[in-house]
């Protein structure tokens, strides 16, 4: 299909009524789920999936990249309003939006906030139409050795970004890796695993084991302390208004730390296993440095707004270039953005931009359309944001258990998928509780069929398994994962020294 | 027990949770673990191998099962060298019943999966979501009022959502 072709099948598609109502309702629910201290973004998209199973790809990918979209920017809401962060990626908002909500401008926190999402959310996509397309023509190219070490590659810098022992990052990869085999092999078809169970002949349903790990057992995590559970005092009193140009004009006014922030929010999030959750704190560490007045920050200043707030925006197109260009993940977010391509029958992996150009496009897209809708939502429904986090979670957490339940039901509408999704959420309970990161797991398990296609392609090719290690790029990466193993293996080391003689 | 002597000593780091309690959980944890992978690791074994390729089925889960249990392995040697100097913490019993209300809902959930086939997908839901609403705090009056609302739009909203909306029904119930 030529690209003009593509390009305008793309906005036909995306420009429905159906579609845009369900990237509205989405880009709502988004902004919504993220302010909700306790309720993450990927709780939100986890849940979204199974609603998407109905609809055309297109429209399904962009109703969850609208919910992608909003949940980057909900999360300031709590993060200025009450000073919790919402989501995780909006740690450092509560530096500067907080300090400036208690001090008499939350209009204006909020609106600076919502501004650098929307302007960090346009940087990024812009970045992945201008990377991803090359990134896959390059990828193409790759030989199933070079793609066996990439996804190695992947699974080490995972391990050691996330929680703080590399031996249990590593050990949820492989658990990961070992999930996603149960069930058919994915070249012969040999059933493995399945012990004669109907559960599991088509192998661990994703989704269950998705909102098993992502919701019910984070959400059990959400209820441990009864004290906390009356959230939502309001700490900010008075009207909320907004000036929407005037902020506009103030962020805009901040080119450098606008710009700087996004590229610091799209490198982070294009490496898997780092989302917002990093990138929001590196930028707001950068944009400090670069300050002629460091001091300043932490009082309630305009520049850390627009750094965390555009850092972690930006991350959600940074995620999408090594989806789309290679067929991995940037985060788990990313993972069921994949998950729901491939329920709909699409291959995700470096051909797809040439196999489904106009669903890539379409993906380009609606990346711009939902920053729109989260800006326009954002400014218009300002003043009703105190009472959204005011709900409380003894509400919460119930409702959205049930949302779980629909969503494990969905999918095949067997209840003995409950009863898995009951398994595997107080497994991964356990799992949060005994200090295990859980994102490696969900990556494992998407990366587990192409890490054994790959590797098993490439001993059909040649016996030889030198070859992973004669072959340049292979080498370069298998190198690459050995180095941030050891790196993270000494960061390790040396924090330990300084507990041990402090 | 000690319930209310938390990790004073080591509040940084990764210290945090070398309380004897958790130290030994991760131990037994991984051990369980490992144990279980090595049955699942000679389970592979019985895979058929392939004429066309020089890995069989059985090949890529074994070599992941290997590192599975080496893996628990290493981390069952670090918890157990790391049992020497932890320090004393609650019981099994405290650090449940800290978690008392986490426990109740994961077992309230659990029972909501088990009767809905039977009360079918409105009437589990909405007993599950009052009940639940009830055991975090809203005991009586207003919240109470609140909580009945809520159970009753999302236990029928989400019924009439999915089965009408999105066209996929949800279980209605064996009893009825």
């Amino acid at each position: 299909m030529p690209m003009t072709d593509a390009l305008l099948s793309s906005v036909e598609q995306l420009f429905s009524l159906a579609t845009l109502i369900s990237m509205l309702i989405g880009v709502v629910a988004g902004v919504i789920a993220a302010a909700i201290p306790g309720f993450t973004v990927t709780m939100a998209i986890v849940l979204t999936l199974p609603v998407t199973f109905s609809m055309p790809p297109l429209q399904g990918v962009a109703t969850m990249l609208a919910v992608y979209v909003g949940g980057c920017s909900g999360g300031l809401i709590s993060a200025a309003l009450l000073g919790i962060p919402g989501t995780p990626s909006s740690v450092a908002t509560t530096f500067d939006a907080y300090p400036m909500a208690r001090g008499g401008e939350p209009g204006r926190a909020l609106g600076l906030g919502i501004w650098a999402s929307f302007f960090g959310a346009l940087i990024s996509a812009l970045v992945l139409i201008v990377a991803a397309p090359p990134l896959a023509l390059i990828a193409v190219k790759l030989g199933p050795w070079e793609y066996f070490s990439l996804i190695l590659f992947a699974i080490t810098v995972v391990a050691s970004l996330v929680g703080r022992s590399i031996l249990k990052g590593l050990m949820m990869s492989l658990l990961g890796l070992f999930v996603a085999t149960v069930g058919p092999d994915p070249m012969m078809g040999v059933p493995r695993f399945t012990f004669d169970l109907d559960l599991l002949a088509a192998g661990l349903p994703f989704l269950v084991v998705l909102i098993g790990i992502f919701a019910v057992s984070q959400l059990a995590g959400e209820v441990e302390n009864p004290e906390e559970l009356r959230q939502g005092q309001a700490l900010i009193q008075g009207r909320l208004t907004v000036r929407p140009l005037v902020v506009m004009r103030e962020v805009l006014s901040r080119p450098l730390n606008l710009l700087r922030s996004s590229l610091v929010g799209v490198v982070i999030g294009a490496v898997p296993g780092a989302g917002g959750s990093i990138a929001n704190l590196i930028a707001y560490d950068q944009a400090k440095r670069a300050s002629k007045t460091p001091e300043r920050f932490g009082t309630g200043i305009a520049d850390g707004v627009v750094a965390s707030e555009s850092g972690n925006s930006a991350t959600a197109g940074g995620g999408l270039i090594p989806m789309i260009a290679l067929g991995i993940p940037g985060s788990a977010v990313d993972a069921v953005l994949m998950a729901a391509l491939m329920v709909q029958g699409i291959s995700v992996g470096p051909r797809l931009i040439m196999d489904n150009p106009d669903l890539v496009y379409g993906m380009f897209l609606a990346m711009f359309l939902a920053a729109g809708m989260v800006l326009v939502f954002c400014l218009l429904s300002l003043r009703w944001f105190l009472r959204i986090t005011e709900i409380p979670k003894s509400i919460i957490v119930p409702v959205v258990l049930v949302c779980c339940a629909v969503g494990a039901l969905a999918l095949n509408n067997r209840v003995t998928d409950l009863y898995l999704l009951i398994g595997v959420g107080l497994f991964g309970y356990l799992l949060a509780k005994l200090d295990y990161p859980l994102a490696p797991l969900v990556l494992g398990v998407i990366l587990g069929p192409i890490a054994e296609t790959n590797l098993r392609r490439a001993l059909m090719a040649d016996e030889s398994w030198t070859l992973f290690f004669t072959r340049p790029i292979s080498l370069a990466l298998l190198v690459l994962a050995a180095l941030s193993v050891a790196f993270s293996v000494r960061r390790v080391l040396r924090d330990r020294r300084r507990t041990a003689t402090r | 027990m000690s319930a209310n002597n938390p990790s004073a000593a080591a509040p940084t780091g990764p210290a945090a949770d070398s309380t004897r309690g958790a130290v030994l959980a991760n131990l037994l944890f991984n051990l369980a673990l490992a144990a279980l992978f090595t049955a699942l690791f000679i389970d592979a074994g019985e895979l058929p191998s392939s004429m066309w390729e020089p890995l069989g089925a059985g090949a890529f889960p074994r070599l992941v099962l290997g590192a599975l249990i080496l893996f628990n392995l290493a981390l069952a040697l670090q918890a157990a060298m790391a049992l020497g100097h932890a320090t004393s913490g609650g019981g099994t019993l405290a650090w449940l019943y800290q978690r008392r209300l986490a426990c109740a809902t994961l077992a309230a959930f659990a029972l909501y999966a088990l009767a809905m086939p039977w009360l079918g997908f409105p009437l589990a839901s909405l007993s599950f979501l009052l009940a639940v609403q009830w055991l975090l705090g809203a005991r009586r009056g207003r919240r109470l009022l609140v909580a009945a609302i809520v159970a009753v739009a999302f236990g029928l909203g989400l019924h009439l959502l999915f089965g009408q909306v999105f066209q996929i029904p949800l279980p209605a119930g064996r009893l009825w």
